[in-house]
């Protein structure tokens, strides 16, 4: 947009237009957004992660450039070992995470099945669990001595090893990320021309056969982007194998060495460089993969699936497997409340008695953990939203220079474990200090609002794109037609139609963000800056601690169920009012 | 220091005394201690000195020696109050704490065999701490196990698969136990000792609280833990005991106040609370537990509560000698997780097959299956350094190198050592399990 | 090869509480090229798929020869639909999308992709077999999708408005083909349309529908000359229908509107109604006054090529009159004073 710098004669004849034109440099407004978002992606994502990066290439001795630490790193066994377990769990996560996400993504969208929304909204709960909280339940059910394995033991004579070293991770992990795929999937599967699974039926197919080569093969891009995250999150999470103790995986190799042994050992460096890398890569293939293959936009004609009426014994079956499948990923819930309200739980099927002893202590001892997350997690969420939106409108609508970069690079922050950007942010702003407030900005609790930012962009970037290739480029010619400068369009044409998947980003941004750990554990600098997952994890910290850690717990996913339930009746109104509309 | 982190930092104490109610009577405490430690005790200081503020600026250890280093030119702290005595060295060593007189009764000298107070008087043991062995009673009773009371214990095949520790790398005390094992037994004995125990454990927590969690869970049936998580587990309900081998190592917890503390007065007052009777006694608190190191404190501890000024066996065994173990402090930590925490798998499959080995053969009969066993044994056993290695500096540089300026360079790579160890020990504990398993066929 | 022919008798469906089907009965007859026109929502569409066993099951019987396939899975059922949106599998080349229906009934693949090519030969497109669905265009999507569906030779052909979704010159030349296609396999085929003039162009006979309930069937023709009622006489063409009451005056039979015009109607047709229908193109005006003329004003004028159609206002109403247009001959412009003729001849009471 070149010109719109030229302003109109007699409206304003500004000091700029008087200045010789190589003063101004001729940027829109557009141009500057765009500007200041690459800056400031560059400031908070790239510079920070090459700090990190930037020690894998040193010598430990001379600090010289090397490439020897990355030798070292393939010689050792044990780094071996762990790439291949953190292989090993992230491609078995998403193959469980697949078994648990496809029956209900299948059965809701395809079938009249009563109780459809409430599975798809039970089937968000355990993202907004901290996974750590999780993997602390699901050893009090699952664990060597947990309900499940007493009561087989007692009864049975036997016990099944849920819970045994990377089995434990698989599990956790697959329950825990499980909703990507499920979110994902469905969308993809409710997006099919239901003509497409009519003309596969119509030529003699059905059954598990036309799911396989029709239905299926449809909906792959959905399910390769829920996959792709699914195995990038597993790759990267620290949280999870640490509490479960297992450290052959990468991760937590790179944080026990960093955090144990310091910047003398670039090893841990190396780590996250590979976790970098390879979870790049693994982003990129999936791209490559979905290239082309956007069926949903290809598709005419009208109507989703179409749903069918299940027989009364598959109604039996589909509820029983729903039921199953919702009570195995639920079960982190029903053990942290089981555990908040218990007295004492050791080496028992379910607590000894049960009080309410532990909200009191937790209400107590918490108010400034839940309002630090409402505010750091409200922050980010409307930062990414904000910045979502622009990025997407410049990505979609402009042609600005390398505003595909932009994109990539706010997708890139998706591939940065936490680990990673919590320890570049205290390397890089550590020096930093914030005016008026004489701390490093490392130390200030703003630098936790803005990892969470950088962390949760990609989510709302995706939700803001697709908000925005919903909105018809005609709605916004019509309105500059009429006389409306590109400002005003976007913000009372383009934004207005985005509201519902602004939404959805916002959500989505703000309860993952919630429950963030693994950014937010390098950054907290004293206990009142603390967030919730941290106030869990200092709860859990000491033994009569566990109840009231598990009573805030409650009251997090409470707290952001609340919320997401709240947005998803607006977006729907949202839906319905546009789908009225669409009508008339 | 700069004329702009001058007049920011003043900006921001002076926002700081405004938020406050009795500016003079604020008193700014470092500590790593958590909430649920630092609050009674700031209760009970506070309804004792209704005119003085606490004000807790929690960090872990090294983050508020490093605070406080920063802030020197400017001093905004009154209190370093932590566990470790090697922090308080560091900072004593900087000149950043005060050297106080602080008026007390009847506290001793030493706690088991460690001096309580810094002898020239710039930190004081308030507390103290020393590791045990913690069991679950429904757990041992559901195994049909007695709990074990020496470490020595731990390493008889009954408890296979039921023991729980922390790595020394994650957790100071839990070093500071294994390095109280390897000079009580000697280098090759304390190790020995350790991967016997070790080829028995269940896991090697990475925080040093998941052993006590396990413990109270049930996860496992015994910890190696330090005492206060045992006891207040105990104290919080747990059917969970705890108890203290005969070598073990009493540290004190310590307190100090910052030189120029800007309110040294509070300061002073605040220690010299810690140590009163009154004082003493909240760290009997349910969720604290710590020794008080006031004897008379004992009289309200509750039942079958440790004394170590009463019970002389408690941590007096061992003379811990404090130089050697700073020498080697990372070597012994990356050895532990070379040889246990990383190998934990292959170390307890061949411990278990020279388990099954000896107990086939258990009258000692078999001369073949003996000399397989203790070929194995031996395996298990060896050390990939001997002890003057692990004290040769230029060797124990490798693991704790530190490059301040781009001229300074050390040799050899951490990486490259850890891993010649990984192949020793991976194909040590291969070839023993091979070897047992060849005895238990005989 | 053989010819299917489909019985539709009482058949009743609805959506929940809205009934789209309301007792359709029908005859197709083996080998005939068949129409359901409608406006949308008249379920021509839901019949259709009825048909070929979408949606919920209806009551009644439809009989596919002798087979009544109520209640049948669709793959059962051995009926070839070509859908509106073509339906072509993205992720499928167009050979794997024609060989679909083969290979699903487990034909040897040899014979899959001798057919297959034949198939695509049918409908010209050979050489395409191996593009992706989306390289190619609406046209030979829409063929592509008809070979799909005539390959795995079905009794019958559904055809779902196939041709809303090319352009208009292409939808012409698509009709024929699909009609010379449908010539050449003999298959019984139906046709389902809103637009008459392509009911009216490819099929033999058609049936109206509206609200769910069969308003006429017969060929197009019939339909047009006459309308068996007032939908029918309207959604076909244009029509001026005026409201009256007819009188039967010995061998000369009257229709006298509620506005006060009379016209003379032949008195051998249907005189049992209270409506008669004037196609606009069997009116006459002139600006010379005739005799029995109805006075008008001409309000509006549209020029559609060989006819010119006029609004004319006449008393209480507004006529519709078509005069054929050829060059040089004068028309009449908003405003004129007109008088209207009726070729009552081929008036319709109803």
């Amino acid at each position: 947009m070149p010109s719109t710098n030229r302003s109109t004669p007699g409206v304003s004849a500004g000091i700029a237009d008087r200045l010789p034109k190589w003063l101004v440099p001729n940027l829109s407004g557009l141009n500057m957004v765009a500007l200041f978002i690459a800056l400031l992606l560059i400031g908070l994502l790239l510079v920070p992660v090459a700090q990190v990066m930037i020690v894998a290439f040193q010598d430990p001795a001379t600090g010289a450039a090397t490439l020897q630490n990355f030798l070292d790193f393939f010689r050792t066994s044990l780094f071996r070992e762990s790439f291949w377990n953190s292989f090993y769990v992230s491609a078995m996560s998403v193959v469980v995470a697949t078994a648990i996400a496809l029956p209900l993504a299948y059965i809701t969208t395809r079938f009249h099945f009563a109780g459809s929304v409430l599975i798809q909204s039970l089937g968000f709960i355990p993202l907004i669990m901290p996974p750590f909280v999780g993997a602390v339940a699901m050893q009090l059910i699952f664990g060597r001595n947990g309900t499940v394995n007493l009561l087989l033991r007692d009864y049975l004579g036997f016990d099944i090893p849920f819970m045994e070293g990377l089995n434990g991770v698989i599990l956790v992990q697959s329950i825990h990320y499980f909703p990507f795929i499920l979110i994902n999937l469905s969308a993809s599967l409710r997006n099919i021309d239901r003509s497409m699974e009519e003309a596969a039926q119509n030529l003699g197919s059905h059954g598990m056969r036309l799911f396989r080569r029709i239905v299926f093969p449809l909906a792959m891009p959905g399910y390769i982007a829920g996959a792709a995250l699914v195995f990038i999150k597993v790759f990267d999470d620290l949280g999870t194998p640490l509490l479960l103790n297992v450290n052959n995986m990468l991760a937590p190799q790179a944080y026990l060495r960093i955090s144990s042994i310091g910047i003398s050992d670039p090893m841990g460096y190396v780590i996250s460089v590979i976790l970098v890398v390879f979870s790049v890569l693994s982003l990129w293939a999936s791209f490559l993969f979905m290239r082309g293959k956007d069926y949903a936009t290809v598709q005419k004609g009208g109507g989703g699936m179409a749903k069918r009426n299940l027989k009364p014994a598959e109604k039996m079956l589909a509820y029983g497997v729903v039921i199953f499948i919702l009570l195995l990923v639920l079960t982190p819930h029903i053990g942290l409340t089981l555990l908040s309200f218990g007295t004492i739980w050791s080496f028992a099927p379910l607590p000894d008695g049960y009080t309410l002893q532990n909200y009191v202590t937790m209400w107590e001892g918490s108010k400034s953990f839940i309002m630090n997350t409402l505010l750091y997690a409200g922050i980010a969420a409307t930062a990414d939203v904000i910045l979502g939106t622009a990025i997407a409108y410049i990505v979609l609508r402009t042609n600005i220079f390398g505003r595909k970069g932009l994109d990539y690079l706010a997708t890139a922050a998706l591939a940065v474990p936490g680990v990673v950007l919590g320890i570049g942010y205290l390397r890089t702003f550590h020096s930093v200090d914030v005016p008026f407030v004489g701390e490093p900005l490392a130390s200030w609790w703003v630098v936790i609002a803005l990892a969470l930012m950088i962390r949760r962009l990609p989510y709302a970037l995706r939700a803001c794109m697709a908000a925005l290739q919903q909105v018809s480029l005609a709605l916004e010619e019509a309105a500059e037609s009429l006389g409306a400068t590109k400002k005003r369009t976007i913000y009372k044409i383009v934004v207005p139609l985005m509201k519902g998947g602004l939404l959805a980003g916002f959500v989505t941004s703000f309860a993952t963000a919630a429950v963030e750990l693994s950014a937010t554990i390098m950054l907290v600098s004293s206990n009142q800056d603390a967030p919730l997952a941290y106030g869990i994890y200092l709860f859990m910290q000491t033994p009569s601690g566990r109840g009231a850690g598990a009573a805030l717990g409650v009251v997090a996913v409470l707290l952001v169920a609340a919320g997401t339930l709240a947005s998803q009746v607006i977006i729907e109104r949202d839906k319905k009012a546009k789908a009225s509309a669409d009508m008339h | 220091m700069n004329l702009k982190h001058l007049f920011f930092s003043s900006l921001a104490a002076t926002a700081l005394a405004g938020g406050t109610a009795v500016a003079e009577g604020s008193i700014t405490v470092i500590t790593s201690f958590p909430d649920s430690m630092t609050g009674p005790i700031e209760a009970a200081f506070e309804a004792a000195h209704p005119e003085y503020d606490l004000e807790v600026l929690n960090k872990k250890t090294s983050a508020g020696v490093k605070y406080i280093q920063e802030i020197a030119s400017d001093n905004t702290a009154d209190i370093f109050w932590a566990s470790a005595p090697d922090a308080f060295e560091v900072l004593k060593s900087d000149g950043m704490l005060d050297q106080v007189q602080i008026a007390s009764e009847g506290i001793p000298d030493m706690i088991g065999a460690y001096p309580l107070n810094d002898p020239d008087g710039y930190y004081f043991g308030f507390a103290g701490a020393g590791y045990g062995i913690m069991w679950n009673e429904r757990y041992l009773k559901a195994n049909d196990l007695e709990p074990a009371r020496e470490w020595a214990e731990l390493a008889d095949p009954k408890y296979h698969g039921h023991v729980g520790m922390s790595a020394p790398s994650r957790s100071g005390t839990t070093h500071l136990t294994v390095e109280t094992v390897l000079q009580g037994d000697g280098w090759d004995d304390g190790w020995a000792k350790w991967k016997w125990i070790a080829g028995n454990f269940s896991t090697v927590t990475e925080r040093s609280f998941g052993v006590p969690d396990g413990v109270n869970t049930g996860s496992f049936g015994l910890g190696i833990v330090i005492d206060f998580f045992g006891f207040s587990s105990k104290a919080s309900g747990f059917p969970v005991d705890f108890a203290y081998p005969t070598i073990t190592a009493l540290v004190p917890a310590n307190v100090a106040v910052v030189k120029n503390a800007p309110n040294q007065q509070g300061a002073i007052a605040f220690v010299e609370f810690l140590l009163t009777p009154e004082g003493q006694s909240v760290l009997l608190d349910p969720a604290i537990m710590r020794l008080p190191v006031n004897p008379a404190s004992y009289a309200n501890a509750p039942e079958g509560f440790p004394n170590p000024f009463e019970d002389s066996t408690i941590g007096a065994s061992v003379k811990f000698d404090v130089e050697k173990s700073g020498a080697r402090y990372n070597l012994v930590n990356s050895m532990f997780d070379v040889m246990i925490t990383y190998r934990l798998d292959d170390l307890r499959s061949a411990v278990n097959a020279i388990q099954k080995a000896e107990m086939k053969h258990a009258d000692g009969d078999n001369a073949e299956a003996k000399a397989l066993i203790a070929e194995a044994r031996g395996l298990i056993e060896a050390n990939p350094i001997d002890e003057a290695t692990s004290l040769d500096p230029d060797f124990a540089a490798i693991f704790t190198k530190k490059r301040r300026t781009a001229s300074d360079t050390v040799e050899g790579r951490q990486a490259e050592v850890e891993q010649e160890w990984d192949a020793m020990v991976v194909e040590n504990y291969r070839r023993a399990r091979e070897l047992a398993e060849q005895a238990a066929a005989l | 090869m053989d010819q299917t022919g489909i019985k539709i008798e009482d058949l009743h469906l609805s959506f929940g509480e809205t009934q789209v089907l309301r007792g359709v009965n029908l005859d197709i007859r083996p080998g005939e090229f068949f129409a359901f026109l409608g406006p949308s929502g008249s379920g021509k569409s839901t019949l259709l798929r009825a048909i070929a066993g979408f949606g919920p099951t209806p009551q009644g019987r439809i009989l596919i020869g002798d087979r009544d396939v109520v209640g049948l899975d669709p793959w059962k059922r051995n009926v070839g639909m070509v859908f509106q949106s073509y339906a072509l599998w993205p992720h499928m080349s167009v050979r794997d999308n024609v060989g679909f229906g083969l290979r699903e009934r487990r034909v040897p693949a040899k014979q899959i992709r001798d057919r297959v090519d034949a198939a695509l030969d049918l409908v010209g497109l050979a050489h395409l077999a191996d593009r992706m669905p989306n390289q190619l265009s609406g046209g030979q999507q829409q063929r592509i999708a008809l070979a799909r569906t005539v390959v795995v030779e079905p009794e019958v052909l559904l055809l779902d408005e196939p041709l809303s979704n090319l352009d208009a010159s292409l939808r012409v030349q698509m009709r024929r083909e699909l009609l010379h296609l449908q010539r050449k396999l003999g298959l019984t085929t139906i046709f389902v349309t809103h637009d008459q003039e392509e009911a009216n162009t490819t099929s033999d006979r058609m049936a109206v529908l509206d609200g769910g309930v069969i308003q006429q069937i017969g060929t197009p023709q019939e339909l047009y000359d006459r309308p068996a009622n007032l939908f029918v006489a309207n959604f076909l063409g244009t029509a001026n229908i005026f409201e009256g009451r007819v009188e039967i005056d010995g061998d000369v039979a009257r229709f006298h509107t509620k506005t006060g015009e009379v016209l003379t109607i032949p008195a051998s047709g249907n005189l049992d109604g209270s409506n008669v229908v004037l196609r606009p193109q069997n009116i006459s005006m002139t600006q010379a006054p005739e005799q029995d003329a109805l006075k008008g004003e001409v309000l509006h004028r549209e020029f559609l090529g060989s006819q010119i159609r006029y609004l004319v206002k006449v008393a209480g109403a507004e006529i519709v009159v078509d005069q054929s247009h050829s060059a040089g001959r004068d028309w009449f412009d908003p405003g004129a004073q007109v008088h209207l003729v009726a070729n009552t001849s081929s008036a319709v009471i109803l």
